[in-house]
């Protein structure tokens, strides 16, 4: 069973004042499966907020579907296995901290002699206990996606979808986010992260969909992405037919005490400069398998805007 | 059913919480009762006025008791007194009640989508039809509570008044022509803003349809709800009449919130 499946699922924005519709989402077909956590990237603008949206059932698609666990997003029974933190937490600001977990764990159903102890479970997780009894409209930005982020996990959903979770917490924060990310997938639960910080993406990420004018562009685990690795050869001296052999070839050579290292950029011509290594009877020394960052993949993904 | 009484109940806590819609509440009950404590003091000088003019007339004419003349003429001068007063007093409480009305409903829905709180809400196991009905239910409340205070004032601060019997269906007519107000002004805000919602929703429904106009069944119509005419031409409203405009009420908001609902559903919510 998929948490997420999409099937050609578009959005477009209607025509504004200068008469110009907007393509926030274009056939995207995506699968998000059971218990991974997933990274949803893009530029600003991309449509990563648009797609979260249509998933939430807030919008409605121009075209296409989406389910959440196989089932369509318009059913409301499905949210009992949904738990959602938008990037903007804007929180009832009437309440205080604990009355506000209060109403919505009561709203997502979860029992009333247990929800006390819940929202106080919470409460500490989040280290939010000395405002518990503080009005929400007196929250720090911090403290609202503290508390936005334990809405969120009231009723331990199997699902959460995470709208740039931790844009506004503190190195410390994000720290602790990341642990209790590592610990919800251990415990087999989904998480759908979008996000523009790549480096936290990286560390907690099983599989990562990049997205750019509300094209999916690439999708897969940070290993898949960087199929195209550059693999570097090196060896101990280099023969002069070898040398002129490789000259007219896309591998690099660089030669530094004795020992020259060959850097191939596709796998097809390691095979080959491999294959002429072993005529020419040049011993490797050893292979360096050289990965692309998530920064790399990231960039090389998306076209550059136009220079103004 | 419960998911909406959870909805009416954070629907009455923000209703609560709003500094102007307590304001209006409070500038609308504080003209009730001045018009209220005016009627009765009103009264006392026409009496006293009389009264006095009484002694005169009858100290000139050498007896001590009011004529028959006199008395016509004192309970005429205090009938249409008190029926002006009545019937101005009924338009205060019921223009303020309306404004509080249009406040609440045309907000109710129109502010949670402003501000966002919407997305959270929705993202938990909740309907849109329940978010509605909710948010009506809310305001349903505190409108309840609101006329109810109305009528204690008047009670209280008119108790040496003698009413027009059309008067004691006045508070429930006034509550039917709130809700209907409300859920017109609830619909149009999914629509538009929730000013303009307001102000049409208040437009809309004072076209002055009587009963036999084939319009008043098509167009929202409050005229009949509005007691100041009965008063004022001195017309009885029987318990037939008042259960019709009830039935004609309810009727009214099941279809403006069947309408709201329809809208609701499709409505982008970002």
């Amino acid at each position: 069973m998929t948490a997420i499946r999409t099937e050609n699922l578009s959005k477009t924005y209607g025509a504004g004042r200068n008469g110009t519709e907007t393509a926030a989402v274009r056939a995207l077909n995506l699968e998000v499966r059971e218990g991974e956590i997933f990274g949803f990237l893009g530029p600003n603008g991309a449509g990563k907020t648009s797609t979260i949206h249509l998933l939430l059932n807030l919008i409605r698609p121009t075209s296409g579907t989406a389910y959440l666990f196989d089932r369509p997003v318009t059913e409301t029974a499905v949210h009992r296995r949904l738990g959602y933190l938008p990037e903007s937490v804007n929180l009832h600001d009437y309440y205080r901290g604990r009355a506000l977990l209060d109403f919505y764990a009561a709203l997502c159903g979860v029992p009333a002699n247990s929800r006390s102890a819940r929202v106080t479970e919470l409460l500490k997780l989040l280290h939010l206990e000395d405002a518990a009894e503080k009005r929400v409209s007196k929250y720090s930005k911090g403290m609202a996606q503290r508390i936005g982020f334990a809405q969120a996990m009231l009723h331990d959903p199997d699902l959460l979808i995470l709208d740039e979770p931790t844009a506004s917490l503190d190195p410390v924060g994000r720290k602790e986010f990341r642990d209790i990310l590592l610990e919800l997938k251990r415990r087999g639960k989904t998480v759908f992260i979008s996000s523009h910080i790549l480096s936290e993406v990286k560390t907690v990420c099983d599989r990562v969909a990049i997205l750019q004018n509300g094209e999916l562009k690439r999708t897969g685990t940070l290993q898949e992405l960087s199929a195209n690795k550059k693999t570097k050869l090196v060896v101990k001296g280099l023969p002069a037919p070898v040398m002129e052999a490789l000259a007219i070839t896309a591998a690099e050579v660089t030669l530094v005490q004795g020992l020259a290292t060959i850097s191939c950029p596709d796998e097809e011509l390691r095979q080959t400069v491999e294959q002429l290594l072993r005529q020419h009877g040049v011993e490797i020394v050893r292979t360096e398998t050289g990965t692309q960052s998530l920064e790399e993949i990231f960039f090389a993904t998306i076209t550059p805007p136009p220079k103004l | 059913m419960r998911t909406i009484f959870l909805i009416a109940i954070d629907s009455i806590r923000a209703l609560l919480h709003q500094r102007l819609l307590l304001g209006l509440m409070l500038a609308s009950l504080a003209l009730t009762i001045f018009f209220s404590i005016i009627m009765s003091k009103e009264r006392t000088v026409i009496t006293e006025s009389f009264s006095d003019d009484t002694m005169t007339n009858n100290s000139v004419m050498g007896t001590n008791q009011m004529s028959a003349v006199d008395r016509r003429n004192f309970q005429d001068k205090m009938e249409s007194a008190s029926t002006t007063f009545q019937a101005m007093f009924y338009q205060v409480a019921s223009f303020g009640g309306s404004i509080v009305a249009l406040f609440i409903f045309s907000t109710a829905v129109a502010s949670e989508i402003r501000k966002g709180t919407i997305r959270l809400t929705l993202s938990k196991p909740v309907s849109r039809t329940q978010f509605l009905l909710g948010k009506y239910l809310g305001g349903v409340v505190v409108m309840a509570a609101f006329a109810l205070l109305t009528w204690f004032a008047i009670l209280i601060f008119a108790q040496n008044l003698e009413l027009s019997p059309v008067i004691k269906w006045a508070p429930w007519l006034m509550f039917c022509r709130q809700l209907m107000l409300g859920s017109l002004a609830m619909l149009l805000s999914l629509f538009m803003h929730p000013i303009i919602a307001s102000v049409l929703a208040f437009v809309a429904g004072n076209g002055f349809y009587s009963l036999h106009n084939p319009l008043y069944y098509i167009l929202p119509s409050y005229k009949d709800f509005n007691v100041f005419f009965q008063v004022l031409e001195g017309t009885l409203l029987n318990l037939k009449d008042v259960a019709f405009l009830s039935l004609y009420a309810a009727d009214f908001v099941v279809i403006m919130l069947l309408l709201a609902l329809w809208r609701f559903r499709t409505k982008e919510l970002v």
